[in-house]
């Protein structure tokens, strides 16, 4: 089975350091692609092993499962380009946030009646085999192919099925939360190096105390409530931190940030299901190259004056 | 080699769980005593296979490495109790927030000649073999104790020596940590719960992203900020829950969580020095009970009547405050 990248940025390096670190894919079997051959992580999978091109019709040719880890606006532009490429065999696998699996069926049915797409939210922990994955499932994918993803993606962490209307609500928690745990390592950090502690000490301590907590309460059914009780000594000196945590209203903020990054993962969709992606969103050069592949052409007019009108038929889909 | 705790509460329990898992002793050679037999941790460490007593001193006899796992008020009195029980191959290590080396030596200097005395700090997840442990050496312990106290450690997580005047530092970074961590998973939660997750998946999902950034980051030579650049995509939803974050000063919470429980051990470890403990600290029953062991002396007076302090040093000591 071989698996194809569209994109060769952050989640496809973490995928593919995450799979073939997990041993479930080597990576003479993975093939990535883009057009912009400096990205930082073009290197690196390069470095790994993987097939790199800049044509994403190879990356379609060569695979069976095949990865769309490009920019949500850029997706709509990817579908037009790959979409006449896509055979029976594919799984098309989408891992943009806020881009509904209907408005990737819908395109792609242009081309093919029945493609099979799924569409998962991951997150960059994949890449040292802890991720938090969530997938749903496409009109025309099969339990097989539900199987195979799961498979895939519980190789580097944990990955479960869900309703497709929970995945923006996902996005704003386990996609965005490693960086909300970056911040904090950043700031208890701070903290002990004002109290006096070597920095790379601190940031040792840090991280190692919030992993440890964290797989305390993965491993255990017990409340993080009552787990956090267990800690707090009467008198003592956790409960004292506590206080001034819940006084600054800690909670709260990051309810609000789950929140935002939700809120802000159905705007991205809104965005995208208007259809159009102004010329201004991508580098000249950048569509340029790709145009300059053989067989690939744009519906509608493309330049300065005239939009890239991405999908043929209007659609009126319900903002969420 | 055998293990004695004394205490058996949260600590002891956790510690217990997390040596037997790693498989660095067998439960059959470790003893746990406490005067309260109904703590519910006590209920789990019998079921774990632990020699279980109510006497301190039993749990000397019968250990070579002692940890000492009682709350940081209960070690002088505890001390006093264990002080002529201690032989040359004992290894006394105090887990007690705030209590220092030279608290503890002196005391048992009173007993012996030269005491080995260690001092750690470590934290809850030793039980799932992911603490977080630092010590300090005393005056008489030698590097292979040391060394012995790192194998243990070392197998539930990471353990590294520090110098005494960092632990209380320590204290407030990663012996609290673990209780941020789990007040802020409650809140990711909730915060789930509200974009429309059940509770369970949103517990699930939480836990399992801070787990994966703590990974990536201990595996990782890149800095936090590094990372956190290369989570957040332009324009992206990432970016804009940052900038939530620090709106609300997130940052500055948690150095002041962590300074606060720093402060609050260094406290702790002046009132510990003050080397008098009123009876209102421990309770009569308790108190009782231990002083109904035979070879137990109370020293200075201990009574109903007369309000005495129990006098826990019997030379007072000029130890500065920090």
């Amino acid at each position: 089975m071989s698996v194809g990248f569209i994109g060769a940025g952050q989640l496809t390096h973490a995928l593919v350091r995450g799979l073939s670190a997990a041993g479930v894919l080597a990576t003479h079997k993975i093939t990535a692609s883009s057009p912009d051959t400096d990205l930082p992580t073009v290197h690196g999978l390069r470095k790994l092993g993987v097939n790199f091109t800049t044509s994403n019709k190879e990356t379609v040719s060569k695979s069976d499962v095949l990865f769309l880890a490009v920019k949500p606006h850029i997706i709509p532009f990817v579908l037009d380009e790959i979409g006449p490429e896509i055979e029976e065999r594919h799984l098309i696998v989408s891992c943009a946030a806020g881009v509904t699996i209907s408005s990737i069926e819908k395109k792609l049915s242009q081309y093919r009646s029945g493609p099979k797409v799924m569409r998962c939210m991951t997150n960059t922990p994949v890449v040292v085999r802890e991720g938090a994955t969530v997938y749903a499932t496409g009109t025309h994918a099969q339990v097989e192919d539900g199987r195979l993803l799961e498979q895939l993606m519980a190789s580097v962490g944990f990955c479960t099925e869900v309703e497709e209307d929970l995945i923006d609500a996902v996005t704003g928690l386990s996609g965005s939360g490693p960086a909300y745990a970056f911040l904090a390592v950043d700031a208890l950090s701070d903290g002990g190096v004002k109290m006096g502690l070597p920095r790379r000490l601190a940031v040792r301590l840090a991280a190692q105390a919030l992993l440890g907590a964290a797989k305390m309460l993965l491993d255990s059914e017990q409340h993080p409530g009552q787990l956090k009780d267990n800690v707090c000594s009467p008198g003592g000196a956790t409960i004292h931190a506590l206080h001034v945590m819940e006084s600054g209203g800690f909670r709260s903020l990051l309810i609000n940030a789950v929140e935002a990054s939700c809120i802000r993962t159905r705007e991205l969709q809104f965005l995208a299901d208007q259809e159009q992606i102004s010329p201004a969103a991508i580098k000249k050069t950048t569509l340029d190259k790709v145009l300059q592949q053989p067989g690939v052409t744009m519906s509608g007019g493309v330049g300065r004056a005239g939009r890239i009108s991405i999908f043929t038929q209007s659609n009126p889909r319900s903002k969420k």
